[in-house]
């Protein structure tokens, strides 16, 4: 069963039955994840409180830096207008505007320490494809990696296996430093590929950088990701290793956007 | 005079209707508990292992044949369930389903510990298959990261877990009049 599944494609027998199936279990799991939603709000409610002194603290340092940087941004977001007028410059897509999006529930997660994936409530049906990017208020949560008719499997940025198109904003007149978002079984997600002479700072956002090399990336330019936590540059490397810490809270991931293209 | 495999194979009786249908309850509830209840319960950085306890409580209640069943259907259920590579935890359940089905055939599990024991157990041998197949398949295993987030969280969880599974399972599985005995003795 592991050879064949392995073996076939995406439409072979294997993965058709695990579809069939899955419509018929997706129900369950949805009325399972509805009756256990008030628990574990009510977890994370808990939970948030013996945090929130702390974090209260640090969302004040924050909204005082954002305000600062609102001024700036709205100058900059008009000078930007002007001169994409003048140039004629084409607008390509910026999150979220020209995107449409699909809202689906997330109504099962891996407890497998090896994958970090969860299953939501919408798949091909609703217009959900492979590799269509998904988001939550907070900003990238992952990619689509597999589609059922009526579910559809989520991987997310932490999983070993998820490589994003990223930079790091704001940047200087070249531009941010754009390097590959890499996630690890640690679940801690790393900026590799950065080039050593790129100034990067801690506190800095990262967001999908809407390009791979020369071609398009799967994800739409402009969805945030993290801000800079940390930033490792040796001698002897020959890229900068720079440790980001997402926006997303992925223990407790319920309501995504899929952008579907 | 009958061999002995033979009086075996005329003494194995199918399971009644009622039974079955137990049965596909406690599968039913293994699923679900395993995909949408289990992630978010975190302690010590790790999930509790419902479907794996119930395979064994399962096994050490009805023995190696069906527990190796129940392990098979249980696997290949939350495979599906999670969209996840088929046949993987079908594999890992088969074998904790059989070989706790042995233990309780072969051992006496008068002992309070057999379910903690096999729950144990278990964990560790589910634990280190998975990670086996993960470095077959060529993804991050870091042993350090396998020995302290990963098994000895799981033992620790799911040993816990286990007595209250196994008597609700057995319980379910033999009515509450299997208990009365039990404390009669």
């Amino acid at each position: 069963m592991l050879t064949l599944y392995f073996r076939e494609s995406g439409s072979g027998p294997v993965h058709a039955v695990q579809g069939a199936v899955l419509s018929v279990v997706q129900p369950l799991q949805s009325g399972t994840a509805r009756v256990t939603q008030p628990f574990r709000n009510g977890w994370n409610w808990v939970s948030d409180l013996f945090h929130a002194k702390s974090e209260n603290g640090q969302l004040r340092v924050e909204v005082r830096q954002l305000r600062a940087g609102l001024a700036q941004q709205l100058t900059t977001q008009d000078e930007n207008a002007q001169l994409r007028a003048m140039v004629s410059l084409q607008k390509d897509p910026l999150f979220p505007k020209g995107l449409q999006m699909v809202t689906a529930r997330v109504i099962a997660r891996s407890t497998s320490a090896w994958y970090s994936t969860v299953t939501i409530d919408a798949g091909s049906n609703a217009g959900i494809a492979v590799y269509d990017a998904v988001t939550n208020g907070d900003g990238l949560v992952g990619r689509v990696t597999k589609v059922s008719p009526t579910a559809a499997q989520v991987t997310l940025i932490t999983d070993q296996q998820s490589y994003v198109d990223a930079v790091v904003l704001p940047g200087d007149l070249k531009g941010g430093a754009q390097g590959i978002l890499a996630g690890s079984v640690t679940g801690d997600t790393t900026l590799q590929y950065v080039d050593k002479n790129a100034k990067v700072q801690v506190g800095q956002y990262v967001m999908t950088s809407g390009t791979s090399g020369r071609l398009q990336s799967v994800f739409a330019r402009g969805i945030p990701i993290g801000q800079v936590e940390s930033v490792g540059r040796q001698e002897v490397e020959l890229y900068q290793s720079i440790a980001v810490r997402p926006f997303v809270d992925f223990h407790k991931l319920d309501l995504v956007q899929v952008v579907v293209r | 005079m009958m061999p002995a495999r033979k009086q075996a194979e005329s003494d194995w009786q199918w399971p009644s209707a009622g039974s079955v249908a137990r049965l596909a309850a406690v599968l039913i509830a293994a699923v679900l508990l395993q995909t949408t209840v289990a992630p978010n319960i975190r302690i010590l950085g790790a999930n509790p292992d419902f479907a794996l306890v119930i395979v064994v409580s399962v096994a050490l209640i009805k023995g190696s044949e069906t527990g190796a069943l129940f392990g098979f259907l249980t696997g290949t259920f939350v495979a599906i369930a999670l969209m996840e590579p088929f046949g993987l935890s079908a594999f890992v359940f088969v074998l904790v389903g059989y070989l706790a089905g042995r233990y309780a055939e072969t051992a006496d599990l008068s002992a309070g510990f057999a379910p903690l024991l096999s729950a144990f157990a278990a964990t560790f041998l589910a634990n280190v298959l998975f990670a086996m197949a993960q470095f077959l398949l060529e993804r991050q295993v870091p042993f350090g990261f396998f020995l302290g987030r990963v098994l000895v969280p799981s033992l620790i969880l799911n040993t816990l877990l286990a007595a209250p599974v196994y008597l609700a399972v057995r319980l379910w599985l033999r009515g509450a009049g299997d208990l009365r005995v039990v404390r009669a003795r």
